[in-house]
């Protein structure tokens, strides 16, 4: 009885906010549609397109659908959209913009669950030795990085470590795809922000609970300090950790784009910076709706997952951030 | 749904990078060089850009194809015959020619692909390499007369037929161009929308096949076992891969992971003495353009105060710094004149450097204007180099003569669209040449369109419709000298800035990898290891 | 069970001063103040506090007082060296990089005091709006929010800056469409909690309008979470700025960003690491301390929030 009650409101909630994703979306898609089309430019090298006979500029815009006026593209793009088509790359010729984009998922994907492993596993036991040595030297040191990690700005940290790891120590490769083994040093550069947050969150949330009754009752009884630590300090305290998740993979989505550009890896962010440049209209689209959504999606699983481990969370008032 | 679709690409896009990762390049002995941008697409009627000709020229072939001294030599064409009054040329192929999947290349193919190239089809705005030469080439683009018409045909599976409009001396060197190269009809037919998007739905003549492309990753070869010429091609395995940073690159050479690789400006003065480095100049121009329309620039003593007001040996020497010649003349350094002496040679320096001259003019320039401007808007697009050579021209303009410049940058795209809209001042742009023949440059400014600056200059017009049609070589050269004299010296219609060269490191054991200076950059065809 | 007891008797009357009643033991003290003199103690805090003010002077008179301006090339001085003459060295133009990096830290800085006062005004004032009129306001403000909320703001940005002219004015616009939505929601929440506090109600009972209710009461209480967030909004706006420069989208030549900067210095970092080396110490420098300084607001503002 109970429990129904609380899968009701739960699934309304989860409708409400899916409400919201599609109406923010088709706010997304309204504005980038015709901000794009102020876009300077077209998609056609302007020197070769001046050339072109008139009959060949015609068949070239009715070819990409850019001969009818503009609230009728408009109409066209949803219409479609709907159905599922995102239209054709201009640049990748014949390409379908939902293939330019899978094709593109993998590196990108690669590297950032890796970058969200790594910031996991440094921030976290970093996280834990600070709160357990707290005013020790490692405490310290987290918080430094910690400072340090969300506050040097990831393109200076990429081109760094690109230059000094990659290129002066010859390491790892680094410039050009050729497989698992350069995606390690985007992947660490990616990961420090990721680092950061975890690391400072854990400490925090340790520190907390190493200061209640029942950590001190545990002492008390006589377990050991590692039985105490792991057995309850640790397990109380890294649910929570979720909750940073959201912003985390934020992070890493403006990330890629510059590490990916510096890297060159073939990924969505180098991707987009390229479609920006070369005026693909589809694909600019077709990488902002991937975007918004997939943000979208992860801030309410990040906020569902939040109210599953604390109870004491009320759904209908959703998360401050 | 979606959500699951797309973890679900998104799980085996991952499985498969993962996997398929150390399969993409093979070990051992392979020529590799690296592209600075992604190679978007191969479809030959629909590419621009010079990596798609990189890799399109090894994959494919054309009637003739370049030798180290880039002169065209027969490659699937066998002999040809030219009509007495240089209009028709008869083109035989040769015997046994194949496609990589055993079908014989036939005349016919050709005729498919050069008809593709003159339809309103082609997107890569090279129409006008066929159109402007080949009889009813223009009418068919426009859709008014039927392919039969168009003076391609063929005679035979073996003979190729072409009718020109006028006498063209390097119509052989078009031909190796990979507008030229053939396309099975039946094929391309079969794969719609799918051609050429994967290795397998595109057909190979060429010395090599592809045996992996990704656009954004690079492209693979393997020698082609049914290529006419197979003997003489040395290296089995190649690559062409995306390098965007040039950073990346050098140090991928110096891992041993290229055959070559292009230095920029800041890594040059550090491998000058290198055995491994040389320095090639391509037939590129980079020139100023001005908006003869504009109050301002309309004044010819304002546009050739500006353009003797740049030390150009200064940006070459000191801020490009890549084996850049500077711009003494529109007409790239090296191309060809009357075969003994080039045609920069011939013609001299029309676009000095003369601080003191550019002063006079400039003063006079204010006199006939009423006043000094108090600032001019010059246009470039946002690459490194652009933005160099602005920052290079507006410190030159203030320093000389005292003329604030305002640098207004836009993406590629936007600066073309504000040309055409006739939107600027001044812009910089370039132009590589397309065949090696001054009239590749000197053709383009007699449409008077804003992209050209508006110059409509019945003179100018002259002298080149009379080389155009000119069968006499020594007169059609006289009217091009002089047609140069006039756009540059006397009308200043353009600055020409500098030419645009580049810096090379190649290793050592790498001989015959030649490269071009027009259209196609490189020919793996001829290389070998050592 | 005697009450007679107690008598009257054996209480007196207390005999307090008039002017003894209204005196305050201690000099009163505001909630600044208070924070001032916590904030103090942190000495991370105080020393990020004067580098960051450092910066500012020299953002301000390092270009004014050097010989060179951020223009001037010396084709002589390519990439130079740091040297007596060019404490930074010099770029690819021979420019002077002291000048250049400090106006590089101007144009930072700009956008990081617009977008302070952009996160003060509309961020505050929304948030203090929807909270206030409550009702169907606040129900549509709220609609509003939880859609701009969505929307992914480095996108938005980006493809702002390709549809207009860039330059300081379009980055600043661009950050100016989501850059307050975080502030009106905290502001909301926070005023939401003080809204039904008696203080508040008295205000109301005694006549006060609702907008000095706002100015007078509300937005003095819930500072410290303004404070706080303005904090963490600049740092974020300096790095949006640098990092579309750095891709190539946001200011370009010959302005002097610091993005503009580090991404000049990162295509020659292999031989002249000096050309990225100082942007890059200056806007780490930056982002650090008002990392730090943040942190010690924090800390001094909302002492519960101490860990």
């Amino acid at each position: 009885m109970h429990s129904n009650r609380k899968g009701d409101v739960m699934l309304k909630y989860v409708l409400k906010r899916l409400g919201y994703i599609l109406v923010t979306l088709w706010v997304i898609v309204t504005c980038t549609f015709f901000m794009m089309k102020n876009l300077p430019g077209t998609p056609f090298d302007a020197e070769r397109f001046s050339i072109m006979t008139p009959q060949q500029q015609e068949r070239v815009l009715e070819m990409y659908g850019l001969n009818d006026s503009l609230p009728m593209q408009y109409v066209k793009y949803i219409k479609n959209m709907l159905k599922g088509d995102l239209g054709t790359s201009f640049t990748y010729v014949n390409q379908d913009v939902s293939k330019v984009i899978t094709g593109r998922l993998g590196p990108s994907a690669l590297i950032g669950i890796q970058a969200v492993l790594i910031g996991l596993a440094i921030g976290l036991i970093l996280g834990i030795l600070a709160a357990w040595k707290h005013n020790s030297g490692i405490d310290y040191f987290t918080m430094i990085l910690a400072v340090l990690g969300v506050s040097v700005p990831n393109f200076v940290a990429a081109a760094l470590l690109q230059y000094y790891i990659g290129l002066k120590w010859g390491a790892l490769p680094v410039g050009f795809w050729t497989g698992w083994n350069c995606s390690v040093l985007p992947s660490i550069a990616l990961s420090f922000s990721a680092t950061a947050m975890v690391a400072r969150f854990m400490r925090t949330e340790m520190l907390d609970v190493l200061d209640q009754d029942y950590i001190v009752t545990a002492r008390a009884k006589g377990l050991s300090q590692m039985k105490v630590l792991m057995r309850h300090a640790v397990r109380n305290s890294i649910l929570p950790v979720v909750t940073i998740l959201g912003p985390i993979v934020v992070n890493l989505m403006t990330g890629s784009l510059a590490v990916e550009n510096i890297f060159s890896i073939p990924g969505i962010g180098s991707l987009f910076v390229d479609c920006i440049k070369a005026n693909d209209y589809p694909v600019i689209m077709g990488i902002t709706i991937f975007y918004a959504a997939f943000y979208m999606l992860i801030v309410l699983l990040v906020d569902l997952a939040y109210s599953l481990i604390d109870p004491r969370i009320r759904l209908a008032k959703g998360k401050e951030s | 749904m979606k959500m699951m679709k797309a973890a679900v690409a998104l799980g085996m896009a991952l499985t498969m990078t993962v996997t398929g990762a150390s399969a993409v390049f093979a070990e051992g002995e392979s020529l590799s060089v690296a592209t600075d941008f992604e190679i978007k697409t191969l479809v030959p009627w629909a590419a621009s850009e010079e990596n798609a000709f990189l890799v399109l020229n090894q994959a494919e072939e054309g009637l003739f194809r370049m030798d180290e001294n880039n002169q065209p030599q027969p490659a699937l064409c066998d002999t040809y015959e030219v009509s007495d009054d240089k209009l028709t040329y008869t083109f035989h192929l040769r015997d046994g020619i194949q496609w990589s999947n055993g079908e014989p290349v036939t005349a016919a193919d050709f005729v498919y692909a050069w008809l593709k190239q003159m339809s309103a089809d082609a997107t890569n705005g090279y129409s006008f390499i066929m159109t402007d030469y080949i009889v009813n080439g223009q009418e068919y683009n426009e859709g008014s007369v039927e392919a039969s018409e168009v003076g391609v045909k063929a005679v035979d599976d073996q003979t190729l037929e072409v009718q020109l409009k006028s006498p063209t001396p390097y119509f052989l060197n078009l031909t190796t161009m990979d507008m030229f190269f053939p396309v099975n009809e039946a094929f391309c037919e079969e794969q719609g929308t799918n051609f050429a998007l994967s290795p397998d739905s595109m057909l190979y003549c060429g010395p090599y096949v592809i045996t992996d492309y990704d656009p954004a990753v690079g492209v693979t070869f393997a020698k082609n076992d049914n290529y006419w010429d197979k003997d003489s091609v040395a290296v089995e395995d190649a690559q062409v891969r995306v390098i965007k940073d040039a950073a990346a690159a050098l140090s991928a050479y110096q891992a041993g992971e290229l055959s070559q690789v292009k230095l920029d400006s800041a890594n040059v003065a550090a491998y000058k003495d290198d055995p491994e480095f040389s320095q090639e100049i391509d037939f590129r121009t980079s020139y100023v353009q001005f908006n003869l329309t504009d109050d301002v620039m309309s004044n010819v003593n304002m546009r050739k105060a500006i353009s003797l007001a740049m030390n150009r040996s200064a940006l070459t020497d000191n801020i490009l710094a890549d084996g850049s010649a500077p711009g003494f003349g529109l007409v790239a350094d090296g191309m060809s004149g009357d075969g003994e002496k080039t045609f920069r040679e011939l013609n001299g320096d029309v676009s000095p450097y003369d601080p003191e001259q550019a002063k006079e003019y400039y003063d006079k320039a204010v006199e006939e204007l009423g006043s000094a401007p108090s600032e001019v808007t010059l246009l470039v697009a946002d690459d490194s180099v652009s933005k160099s050579v602005a920052t290079f021209i507006q410190s030159e303009l203030v320093t000389t003569l005292g003329l604030n410049v305002v640098i207004d940058t836009k993406t590629v795209q936007g600066r073309g669209e504000l040309m055409d809209a006739n939107n600027y001042q001044f812009a910089v742009t370039a132009w590589g040449a397309d065949y090696d023949d001054a009239m590749t440059y000197l053709d383009l400014w007699t449409n008077g369109t804003p992209y050209r600056g508006n110059y409509n200059d019945a003179d100018y017009n002259a002298l080149i419709s009379d080389a155009k049609t000119q069968t006499d070589d020594a007169v059609r050269l006289d009217d091009m000298l002089k047609a140069e004299k006039k756009l540059v010296e006397e009308d200043a219609v353009v600055a020409p800035v500098y030419h645009r060269g580049s810096a090379v490191l190649t290793k050592s054991n790498v001989k015959n990898l030649i490269s071009h200076p027009i259209g196609v950059p490189l020919e793996f065809k001829y290389a070998s290891f050592e | 069970m005697d009450k007679s007891k107690i008598d009257r008797s054996m209480y007196q009357k207390a005999k307090v001063e008039a002017s003894e009643k209204e005196h305050i033991a201690a000099p009163a003290s505001t909630m600044l103040a208070d924070a001032w003199i916590r904030l103090k103690k942190n000495k991370a805090a105080v020393v990020a506090l004067f580098i960051l003010i450092g910066i500012i002077l020299l953002a301000i008179f390092a270009p004014i007082f050097s010989k060179y301006s951020f223009r001037d090339t010396d084709y002589n001085n390519v990439y130079g060296l740091p040297s007596a003459a060019h404490i930074f060295g010099a770029d690819q133009f021979g420019r002077d990089l002291w000048v250049r990096t400090w106006m590089g830290t101007r144009i930072s800085l700009m956008i990081a005091l617009v977008a302070a006062i952009l996160d003060l005004v509309v961020g505050v004032l929304y948030g203090a709006v929807s909270a206030l009129f409550g009702g169907k306001v606040d129900a549509v403000m709220q609609r509003i929010i939880e859609v701009l909320v969505g929307i992914p703001s480095l996108i938005i940005v980006i493809l702002f800056l390709m549809a207009f002219p860039a330059g300081v004015g379009t980055i600043i616009a661009a950050l100016s469409i989501t850059g307050w939505v975080n502030m009106a929601r905290l502001v909301r929440a926070e005023i939401l909690k003080l809204k039904n506090q008696e203080f508040v109600l008295a205000s109301q009972v005694l006549g006060t309008s609702k907008f000095n209710i706002i100015m007078k009461d509300l937005i003095p209480n819930t500072v410290s979470v303004i404070v706080i967030n303005v904090m963490f909004t600049i740092p974020s706006a300096i790095f949006t700025e640098a990092f579309l420069s750095f891709i190539g989208i946001g200011l370009a030549e010959p302005q002097a960003s610091l993005g503009v900067l580090i991404n000049g210095g990162y295509q020659v970092l292999r031989m002249y690491p000096h050309v990225l080396i100082f942007p890059a110490i200056v806007i780490v420098l930056i982002m650090v301390c008002f990392s730090i300084l943040g942190d010690g607001l924090r800390d001094a503002l909302d002492p519960q929030m101490r860990k």
